[in-house]
């Protein structure tokens, strides 16, 4: 016993001090990268880029299933975005609410029968719509797959632009976020075939007609956790992961996709419980396999902004999905771990994944277990034993209060003192109790995984005019599949 | 294994814990000193920020005409900051008869001549910094100093050089740039290069044509590329050789340029570009006659509609939906190609444009029922055939399947090429 219990807090330490020192490095390299970032943007003029022939059309998909609070500002909201050449794809995934109805009323719909060939396989369209008021919009409707993913595969059949963006139904872009993102892009079309746009937490912010209109914090705490936990996933995580072109993940809620290549690797995976995760993953495979030279970005300014869950049952259900989907993406690729063909993807990046994100509420868990029993039966020094607590403590802290001075010192957008002093107050509690309930959730998750159960449990939503900065009520969808 | 953990007081790591965690507190406390001085700072700079700005704006009028002395503010580094800031955002958004006034103020006031020094000896962001305002201000003596940034080691240097060249939308910044490309010396990424040299040749875009003449391979293309978003009619030779050249870029180029040729010019060539082997030639050759707009056009957008491209197919449907007074011949003609996929997309295009429903109030009209038995029966032919290939389909099931492989095999030419 006492000798189990010594090599298991052995393995621990060293596993807890080397998550560290990665994170250490990841929030070092986000911070160069983005003071670089800043100056690059400094000499580029956005305007131009909205002015130029020379800018690639975009065709923005957005998946609908039940949307009908929030489907006519959604989509009035993206044709309103800065961009010079734009065509929008409204799947209506089977809704058994009003939202095609609302669409119709909207931009006066009527049934076309345009050509739609199922290049990538998806559920049977049953109709698709042409706006008599609005040239841009095509809306498909068609039967439910069961997923995401099947809907955004029948807007890659419809949509006729070189890129795509997938864009969630719940979420608002910045109007200027197109242009943003593509940035990267026109720097290097040849070798950039997806860029991801940073994710930001609605609740507690205004919105009118579809447009942020003032940014607030949100009020429950529960909300003001996940603002720091988005913050230091894109502004530390993705920031670093996309420099050394590692990034596992382009959020489902905001991401530009070369459509030939999505189309090439066989569109999103119907089956995939993250299935953003599962097409970058599957992207990067196909790319190192072709031997190809390429760049999957991360830009930090263009934003989006969504609902985050509100109270713990959605929040628990949100976590232990995103779980669920990263096993469910690591599981079927484990070839590419450490396989040479897949460079630092297979040697680097996924073995992170598992070790450090799919693994770590199994080593958390069995660490506050050990550790206290070895406290407890003298095995550990109770001293070191506390001493590593307060460590770990103060270590998680300040790397989440430096995913805000990254907010500081780029993008400012909590304007209101009272909101920064909150913002910092709550990196304080973040890793008691909440982390250990995170952790529960995520076990939760693999479980759930292992027994097979795969099902999607939807959440409640509110719609977009209830993030008022009196809102208390908002529940919402999972705009980013891991972290 | 046990002695590890009492090995690790005993080698100093429990003092090394120890000091982490003084590592941890002090960064915490590091950082929210630095967060907390930062926004005071900056609330700070911003209030005499606008303070200034505005005691500067209520005498501007003075200030432009030189009525206040520049030694007065020009040593002050944030009034200096303020007043060419304020001059800049002018010059960009000022009417051309505005500009001149503006430009003399920046330099008499020497803020022109203190950018120039700064972009030809500082480095790094500072050098693109100065380099980017200096674009702003399109003062033509200001251009000697961005070509030298042209020609530095730092990608980003020389990239920002371009961006500030593009800013001064000048002939004599196109030939900073044509020089170089021509020299073979520039390497800048594509996009901005064409951005900057748009910018600049819009007003003579036969600078262009002599570099394009002399261009091989990406180079040509960038520049194909820019004369075909520019192109005039009296560069309609030019466009004739660029309209067989070996690059199927080039080609596409030549294309979109002929959209704004003469029509009696354009068509032949159009026509003959509609059959090229590349699908995006094709393509760019469609959406050029559609510009043109005209019912000459009616037969090679028909043969485009039988492409085997879909892309290509849509876009000449397109067309094809826009030329209204003509439908009834078009439909005619379509149905004369007995092409399902043809016929499809000419439906396609004509619901979405609307057009579906005036052609068949016309084919209503008693005043041609003849000509409406005729497309009927026409469409009845075409429909029996594809029943008779159905038919012999076995299941329902494998002839929709046969029919989504049909489509994509007739479209694989669009996978193969990068956008």
């Amino acid at each position: 016993m006492r000798h189990f219990l010594t090599v298991s807090n052995y393995v621990l330490f060293y596993y807890y001090l080397v998550s560290n020192l990665i994170y250490v490095l990841l929030l070092v390299t986000a911070i160069a990268r983005n003071a670089i970032h800043q100056r690059r943007l400094a000499s580029i003029r956005i305007d131009h880029i909205k002015d130029s022939p020379f800018t690639p059309p975009i065709t923005v998909l957005v998946p609908a299933h039940d949307e009908e609070a929030t489907i006519v500002e959604a989509v009035e909201s993206l044709l309103s975005l800065q961009y010079p050449e734009l065509e929008l794809v409204v799947i209506n995934d089977g809704s058994g609410d009003r939202t095609l109805e609302e669409l119709t009323n909207r931009f006066a719909l009527r049934r076309a029968n345009l050509l739609y060939i199922p290049e990538v396989r998806s559920a049977s369209i049953r109709g698709i719509y042409v706006s008599g008021n609005e040239p841009r919009l095509v809306v498909l409707d068609k039967k439910s797959g069961g997923s995401k993913a099947d809907a955004i595969n029948a807007g890659l059949n419809a949509a006729s632009s070189p890129y795509v963006c997938v864009v969630d139904a719940d979420s608002i872009l910045e109007p200027d976020a197109l242009l943003r993102i593509m940035v990267s892009v026109l720097a290097e079309p040849k070798r950039v075939v997806a860029v991801g746009g940073i994710v930001r937490v609605l609740n507690g912010s205004v919105v009118e007609g579809g447009r942020l209109t003032q940014t607030r914090l949100p009020r429950r705490p529960i909300e003001v956790l996940q603002v720091i936990e988005y913050l230091r996933a894109f502004l530390i995580g993705r920031e670093a992961w996309g420099h050394f072109n590692m990034l596992p993940i382009i959020s489902g809620a905001f991401g530009v996709f070369r459509r030939d290549l999505v189309q090439r690797v066989g569109g999103f995976r119907a089956s995939a419980i993250g299935e953003d995760l599962d097409l970058v993953i599957r992207l990067h495979r196909y790319l190192r396999e072709q031997e190809a030279d390429y760049q999957i970005s991360f830009v930090p300014d263009p934003a989006c902004w969504t609902e985050v869950p509100s109270d713990l049952r959605s929040l628990a259900r949100q976590r232990a999905r995103w779980q669920k989907g990263l096993l469910d993406v690591l599981w079927p690729n484990r070839d590419m771990l450490f396989s040479r063909k897949y460079g630092r993807m297979g040697s680097i990046a996924l073995p992170y994944q598992w070790i450090f994100e799919l693994c770590a509420p199994v080593f958390e868990l069995v660490g506050y277990i050990t550790m206290i029993t070895a406290a407890a039966l003298g095995v550990l020094s109770r001293d070191f034993f506390l001493q590593f607590l307060v460590f770990g403590y103060a270590f998680a802290t300040m790397i989440s209060i430096g995913s805000v001075l990254q907010e500081e010192i780029t993008y400012r957008r909590y304007n209101d003192w009272r909101d920064v002093v909150r913002l910092v107050s709550f990196c304080f509690l973040e890793h008691f109790p909440y982390r250990q309930l995170q952790m529960i959730w995520r076990l939760q998750g693999l479980w759930e995984y292992m027994r097979g159960d795969v099902t999607w449990k939807p959440l409640k939503r509110v719609g977009f005019h209830e993030h008022a900065p009196s809102n208390s009520a908002a529940v919402s969808e999972p705009p980013v599949a891991a972290k | 294994m046990g002695f590890i953990f009492n090995w690790i007081p005993s080698a100093g790591l429990a003092r090394l814990l120890f000091e982490a965690i003084l590592a941890a507190l002090t960064g915490i406390v590091s950082l929210l000193t630095f967060i907390l001085g930062r926004r005071t700072y900056r609330s700070f700079h911003f209030r005499i920020l606008n303070a200034r700005t505005f005691a500067l704006r209520q005498s501007w009028d003075s200030l432009v005409s030189g009525k206040i002395p520049p030694a007065t503010w020009r040593f002050n580094r944030l009034d200096r900051r303020i007043v060419e800031s304020i001059l800049l955002d002018s010059i960009e958004t000022a009417e051309p008869a505005a500009l001149p006034p503006l430009i003399e103020c920046l330099r008499s006031t020497g803020l022109l001549d203190m950018r120039i020094y700064e972009a030809r000896t500082l480095h790094g962001w500072q050098r693109r910094n100065a380099m980017v305002s200096l674009g702003r201000t399109r003062a033509p003596e200001a251009i000697p100093a961005l070509a030298e940034g042209l020609d530095d080691s730092d990608a980003q240097t020389r990239l920002a050089a371009v961006r500030g060249l593009g800013r001064f939308a000048l002939p004599d910044a196109a030939m900073a740039l044509l020089t170089r490309i021509a020299e073979g010396t520039l390497n800048v990424p594509e996009k901005p290069l064409q951005n900057a040299l748009l910018s600049c040749c819009r007003e003579q875009p036969s600078l262009l044509v002599p570099c394009l003449r002399r261009a091989e391979g990406p180079t040509r293309e960038v520049l194909a590329r820019v004369l075909g978003e520019l192109a005039t009619p009296e560069l309609e030779d030019d466009l004739l050789l660029l309209a067989v050249d070996p690059l199927p870029e080039v080609r596409a180029s030549a294309a979109r340029a002929l959209a704004r040729a003469d029509a009696q010019f354009a068509f032949p060539i159009l026509s003959a570009l509609t059959a090229d082997p590349e699908w995006f030639v094709r393509l760019r050759a469609v959406v050029a006659i559609d510009t043109l707009n005209h019912p000459r056009s009616i037969p090679a957008l028909v043969r485009a509609l039988c492409d085997v491209n879909r892309q290509v197919r849509q876009r000449a449907a397109t067309a094809l939906s826009r030329l209204e007074p003509h439908l009834e011949e078009i439909l005619e003609r379509v149905l004369a190609t007995r092409d399902g996929y043809a016929l499809q997309a000419m439906i396609s295009a004509l619901e979405r444009s609307g057009g579906l429903t005036n052609l068949v109030e016309a084919l209503r009209s008693p005043r041609n029922p003849r000509k409406a038995a005729a497309i009927l029966l026409r469409a009845l032919r075409s429909a029996s055939q594809r029943l008779y290939s159905r038919a012999t389909n076995a299941s329902a099931e494998d002839e929709e399947q046969a029919g989504e492989e049909t489509f994509a095999h007739r479209d694989e030419d669009t996978e193969v090429v990068s956008p």
